[in-house]
């Protein structure tokens, strides 16, 4: 009786090391099974904001290209970029004129001033229109006659920005950009979209919203 | 029979511990398949807790100068990586056409790249906490530091 027990007793500890022998081995094989398998990843927290950019060109090679980053991973690695005129998540322009436009005092004006069209351009080859709607600036542009290697096609270009970011743009000091700040007030935003440009080659989009996939 | 258990647990013990110290972190793996004449065939596995331990092996003027090359990278390199942790499963960079397919993405806490070429495979999966770590130890070994 005790001899069938002490078998017994060896025989299981014998399968526990066994088991616990291979254990390693298992996880390892999960963690190769995980990196081959190529389900989607899941969603993330909904407190998480994604930037997403996608490039389709429609041209031979048929590219398209798909960019998503957390804002807040953009927000705490731009302050680590220190290149050229990017420092500390900011940028310099000089002394905040582009081709003798002040872009601070417009910045401003625009704040300051009430829902309304401010740019409206209609040309047979262009339309152009600036404005401001629902604290967003909006501006929008359609191209009629592009004309490249003899084709004709249409463009269109639409940028609808918060005016909490470009506020936030234009935080810092005089003649400095802080993207780390208009990063900030971009995640306070809902689901948006940024950029849209459209053209007979390409598309591109730039959204904001809470997944961290690509649809 | 009950000295070959004790010898069984002993040993398996022992592989156990050192089995779960090497794979706690997972697994470096790296595959390049070049599709030519003469190409060549990477397959590598490495324990990811063993490259902080041979990065100790290294030689210093080794390590002191690739931290001299890589100085205005590292500090950007160390915020992105601590970040990502905090994105285990996200799809960060994906680029296709007809021929090429490229991806960079979080799996698991692993940095995930596939290249996908009609010449060439490229599969690379690390452990984003050993590439915060390699990071660490050339910021420690960076002149100045």
């Amino acid at each position: 009786m005790l001899s069938n027990r002490r078998q017994f007793f060896a025989k299981a500890i014998l399968v526990t090391a066994t088991v616990l022998l291979l254990s390693p081995l298992g996880a390892l094989a999960q963690s190769t099974a995980n990196q081959s398998s190529s389900a989607p990843a899941t969603s993330s927290a909904s407190k998480d904001r994604w930037l997403h950019v996608r490039v389709i060109s429609s041209d031979a090679k048929g590219e398209t290209v798909r960019v998503n980053v957390p804002l807040e991973l953009a927000e705490k690695v731009l302050p680590a970029i220190n290149k050229n005129r990017l420092h500390e998540g900011k940028v310099k322009i000089d002394d905040a004129h582009v081709n003798d436009v002040d872009l601070r005092t417009i910045v401003d004006a625009i704040r300051t001033t009430k829902d309304g069209e401010f740019v409206t351009v209609q040309k047979d080859d262009c339309d152009i229109r600036v404005a401001k709607e629902n604290n967003h600036l909006i501006v929008h542009v359609v191209d009629k006659g592009v004309r490249e290697k003899g084709e004709a096609g249409k463009s269109q270009v639409e940028i609808r920005v918060p005016m909490k970011v470009i506020d936030a743009l234009f935080s810092a000091g005089k003649d400095e950009l802080d993207l780390v700040a208009a990063l900030h007030a971009l995640s306070a935003q809902g689901d948006t979209e940024l950029v849209s440009v459209k053209d007979h080659e390409n598309t591109v989009r730039v959204w904001l919203d809470s997944k961290n996939v690509t649809d | 029979m009950m000295l070959l258990a004790k010898a069984a647990l002993g040993i398996g013990g022992t592989l156990v511990a050192a089995g779960a110290y090497t794979f706690h972190q997972g697994v470096l793996r790296v595959d390049v398949d070049e599709y030519r004449s003469g190409g060549s065939h990477v397959h590598m596995w490495v324990p990811a807790a063993a490259v902080p331990m041979v990065m100790h092996l290294v030689p210093t003027r080794h390590v002191r100068h690739a931290c001299e090359e890589a100085r205005d990278a590292l500090p950007l390199v160390h915020a992105i990586i601590k970040e990502l942790k905090k994105f285990p499963n996200a799809d960060l960079i994906e680029i296709v056409d007809h021929e090429q397919h490229m991806q960079m993405r979080t799996r698991a806490g692993k940095l995930q790249i596939d290249v996908e070429a009609p010449d060439q495979t490229v599969h690379v999966l690390c452990p984003l906490s050993t590439i915060e770590d390699v990071t660490s130890q050339l910021e420690d070994h960076a002149p100045g530091a």
